[in-house]
């Protein structure tokens, strides 16, 4: 019997005698690899908490912003109703499709602070979902109607068809991705520019005129599609590094 | 760094943020500059608010004096403009006579008055009249109508019409 515990300490003693990479940590030594797995949970935690909430908010507050087109000040525009319903059906389509699970973003088992910032990540996702189709949709006229049925459409499919991630961002990048181009490329070349007098664009370009004025295409800055571009490419990324839970 | 001071900073970062865009969504700013004049006028209001919730608010006096000023140099709308600045929670009764006593002047007319200038004084002068308590009498020697009940019986007087009205001598009458 004693036998066997001198040989089981000896096992140890290999062990133990195994050589180890270490750091020094506030100058303590630590093993290497756990730091390595520390510095990796600060990372991710950076990004869960700090950076995807962050993301989701400044697209929130990009896709409502447009530049006027004669003196190029700052306009903002609220979402109209049927956005507030396109994003719910968006944040749906999230959960059907797995990319969020809500009990590993929002479940009794977490402290309550990352419950609190969990849920304020899950609202600026919807409220970034919101105003991506506030910065997508043509604000006026016959456009408004025919985009947001297209929406419609598209998110009423989408939500009985079987998705994975990978797949549902990739939908959403070319939903999003055509309706810009309609939007920002299509209608602003059919648009009348802003600058130019109503007698000068009559005179000049009578099509572009007559069609600013039968569609009430709005006529912003340049500007306003750069910004939107890269709306669309934040609220993008964001949903790529967005887990399906923060459980560890 | 652990991960729960991480998440409390994530919650005060998003919060703030969260609040910027409310902001400026409800103040619409159309350039930088206008950003901090509106940013300016919300931090006035909310200290103000704050002191009324205190119970330690009060009139500016300097303002208060500037209005003065202009009431008495017949200036209405620029002493209303002051009066207005002096008690934006619209809560101190003297100030609030004042601004109903700068409309009636303003509004007053030999031969015609300003209906919707007597109207609006006529609203702030019942304001007055309930923040004094019926109690209040002028010290000012400018003005002949030393109480807002005297004020808003002038008002409602100029706003009705009746024989009187036809009557020629009234171009002889004079402002209070």
């Amino acid at each position: 019997m004693e036998q066997t515990e001198e040989q089981e300490i000896e096992k140890l003693e290999v062990i133990d005698a195994e050589p180890v990479s270490t750091t020094r940590v506030d100058g303590a030594i630590v093993p290497f690899e756990e730091e390595k797995l520390h510095s990796e949970d600060v990372q991710r935690a950076i990004r869960l908490y700090i950076l995807l909430p962050f993301a989701f908010l400044l697209v929130t507050l990009f896709g409502g912003l447009r530049f006027n087109g004669t003196d190029g000040s700052v306009m903002y525009l609220s979402p109209a109703l049927i956005y507030l319903i396109f994003g719910a059906t968006l944040m749906a389509l999230f959960f059907v499709a797995g990319l969020i699970r809500l009990d590993g973003w929002v479940s009794e088992r977490f402290p309550i602070t990352k419950n609190v910032i969990n849920g304020i990540t899950l609202l600026a996702m919807y409220a970034a979902c919101v105003q991506m189709f506030n910065s997508v949709i043509p604000e006026s006229g016959v456009f408004f109607w025919l985009v947001c049925f297209c929406f419609f459409w598209t998110l009423w499919n989408n939500l009985f068809a079987n998705f994975d991630n990978k797949k549902l961002l990739r939908s959403l990048a070319a939903m999003f991705g055509f309706a810009f181009f309609v939007k920002y490329l299509l209608l602003t070349y059919l648009a009348a520019p802003a600058e130019q007098s109503l007698v000068s664009s009559i005179l000049n370009n009578p099509g572009q005129a007559a069609i600013t004025w039968l569609f009430s295409l709005p006529q912003f800055s340049p500007a306003t599609g750069y910004l939107q571009f890269f709306t669309i490419i934040i609220f993008i990324v964001a949903l790529y590094f967005f887990p399906n839970t923060t459980e560890e | 760094m652990k991960p729960k001071h991480i998440q409390i900073l994530g919650i005060v970062i998003s919060t703030m943020f969260a609040l910027f865009i409310a902001f400026l969504y409800a103040t619409e700013p159309r350039s930088l500059g206008e950003l901090t004049t509106k940013a300016g006028t919300a931090v006035g209001d909310a200290l103000t608010k704050g002191q009324v919730i205190t119970g330690t608010y009060e009139v500016d006096p300097a303002k208060f004096a500037q209005g003065l000023a202009l009431f008495r140099s017949g200036d209405y709308p620029g002493a209303r403009s002051a009066f207005q600045a002096a008690d934006p929670e619209t809560r101190d009764g003297r100030t609030q006579f004042y601004i109903a006593y700068s409309l009636y002047r303003q509004g007053w007319g030999r031969f015609a008055s300003d209906n919707k200038l007597f109207e609006q004084g006529l609203e702030v002068a019942t304001r007055a009249d309930k923040l004094l308590g019926g109690t209040y009498i002028s010290d000012d020697a400018d003005l002949k109508l030393k109480t807002p009940a005297a004020l808003r019986n002038e008002l409602e007087e100029g706003l009705r019409v009746t024989a009187d009205d036809f009557n020629p001598m009234r171009a002889l009458e004079e402002r209070k």
